[in-house]
């Protein structure tokens, strides 16, 4: 029996205001518990793909569902609610790093609360073990109360690595996470992500810049050319000549 | 390998070089002309000698006499003036500085209305605007803390818009991406990282401000300033000497425990 996805691009495509074109008409559909690599030249669009799936850019036609409801659609609330349900990890892991790591990781419960009790930082004492459990999962729990800027590069993604696991996300989006890490550190980070996908079963979808990483921990590839998908497929049939022809083109070609 | 020697510099460039020395040395020039003819009174050495004798002998006894009256007292009074001055206008410059930054969300037409106001409000001078406030609320030190007080708001909700404009947004949308509106952004990813380079800003304000509210006195609006203007008036030279003495020491502790305090803000 087929599993419903639980992320479904419609032709969505996304055009800038000064004309440049984001992403032509895609369409995508992404099972649970799939690990997903999307791979492409710099500029060709994978950032924007991922942040059209939790809604943090807009799209300017088509329709994204998240488990078989519209993002596109939604508004106010409802848009607040499924964000929750998509957990996110970016390239310079975006950590308030004058506040510590416990508050850090809290931030991930934000959509379940009030506005008021933010206001006053009031999290539950079940969400800071939340929290904690979730810096167990990526051997951090000794560093709960130190400061964010005080950890390496390495540690303060896996922060934002649990920050994501303490929503309890049914999908995590990771854009260009170890771009910035060294060789060692970029192993860790993605054995965390690999481990989260098969251990919790949450559907990652991940941006990387280097082909290897996306054969090694990748279960499909996508590929992205000037906005447009050129390549969707198990990782096993992106031959040679698959990937040079998703990395041709130059990069003059978009803006 | 074959070198090549060094090009002359650009023509134009040398030219502009040229214009701006000239243009400098027509300012002095035109600056002179402005003064008066050099005037020294007969007794200026006179003068000039009792006032270095009385800053060498300073009086003392005024260091402490309980009347309210004494250097301590008035000193104490001076920080006080400063202080709450700088306290009120930081709580007022929160709602200016959110108006005037330049963020991407808004409009430049909101933010640079902001900035015109907060230029404005800068241009008056502390010792204008405790001028008009003497007229408004009487002489004495509440007139002095509220020109402080609205002065330091046209600096700081300046330096306090460029933190905002300043701050990386990185974490506000790790914010967003959770599932939090825009107020959920302000409290949680904002706030905590402006509010250390906020309060080292308002210390640094408070610095400017201990100097500020020590001239205040003179027109009336309380503080050392007043003491001082009288025994100036009143040639006690020896009184002159131990009040600057008294400015001194204050405005080199307040900058010390305020530098040090902002050293380990940041």
């Amino acid at each position: 029996m087929q599993a419903k996805p639980v992320i479904k691009f419609d032709n969505v495509s996304k055009t800038y205001p000064n004309g440049a074109k984001g992403l032509k008409d895609i369409n995508l559909e992404i099972m649970p518990g799939e690990f997903v690599v999307v791979v492409g030249l710099s500029g060709a669009g994978k950032s924007t793909l991922m942040r059209a799936v939790n809604r943090l850019h807009d799209i300017t036609a088509g329709d994204i569902q998240i488990d078989g409801q519209s993002i596109t659609q939604a508004k106010g609330k409802q848009l607040l609610e499924i964000r929750r349900n998509i957990g996110m990890i970016f390239q310079n892991f975006n950590l308030v790093k004058r506040a510590t790591v416990l508050k850090n990781v809290l931030t991930g419960r934000v959509g379940y609360y009030p506005t008021w009790k933010m206001v006053f930082g009031l999290f539950s004492k079940g969400d800071k073990q939340r929290a904690y459990n979730a810096l167990q999962q990526v051997e951090l729990a000794d560093k709960v109360y130190a400061r964010a800027d005080e950890l390496s590069g390495g540690q303060q993604q896996r922060v934002s690595i649990a920050r994501a696991l303490t929503q309890e996300p049914k999908i995590i989006l990771a854009d260009e996470p170890v771009a910035s890490l060294d060789p060692q550190t970029t192993k860790h980070v993605m054995d965390d992500l690999k481990r989260i996908n098969q251990e919790l079963g949450i559907t990652v979808l991940i941006n990387l810049h280097s082909v290897e990483l996306a054969q090694t921990y990748g279960t499909r590839i996508i590929g992205i050319r000037d906005g447009e998908k050129v390549f969707d497929g198990p990782v096993a049939s992106a031959d040679e000549a698959t990937i040079s022809a998703i990395y041709s083109g130059g990069e003059e070609a978009n803006g | 390998m074959k070198t090549s020697t060094l090009p002359d510099a650009p023509r134009a460039g040398r030219l502009r070089k040229w214009v701006l020395w000239i243009a400098l040395i027509l300012v002095i020039g035109w600056s002179f002309t402005g003064m008066p003819l050099l005037q020294i009174k007969d007794n200026a050495v006179e003068v000039a000698g009792a006032m270095f004798s009385g800053l060498i002998h300073p009086d003392w006894g005024y260091v402490w006499t309980g009347d309210g009256e004494d250097l301590v007292s008035t000193l104490l009074q001076t920080i006080a003036i400063a202080f709450i001055g700088t306290f009120i206008s930081a709580i007022i410059s929160l709602p200016f500085a959110f108006w005037a930054a330049n963020t991407k969300h808004k409009n430049w037409l909101v933010s640079r209305s902001g900035k015109i106001i907060l230029t404005a409000i800068r241009t008056f001078p502390e010792i204008v605007l405790a001028l008009m406030f003497i007229k408004a609320v009487g002489p004495g030190a509440f007139a002095g803390v509220l020109a402080v007080g609205v002065h330091s708001v046209g600096m700081l909700a300046k330096l306090f818009s460029e933190a905002i404009e300043n701050m990386d947004g990185g974490a506000g949308e790790s914010v967003t991406a959770a599932g939090g509106n825009r107020l959920d952004v302000t409290m949680l990813a904002s706030f905590p990282q402006l509010l250390p380079e906020f309060v080292s800003n308002t210390l640094y304000r408070f610095e400017l401000a201990i100097r500020s509210a020590s001239i205040l006195g003179i027109i009336g609006a309380g503080g050392i300033g007043t003491p001082l203007i009288f025994a100036i008036s009143a040639r006690a030279w020896n009184r002159v000497g131990i009040i600057l003495l008294g400015i001194i020491l204050m405005v080199t502790l307040v900058d010390y425990v305020s530098g040090a305090i902002r050293k380990r803000l940041v």
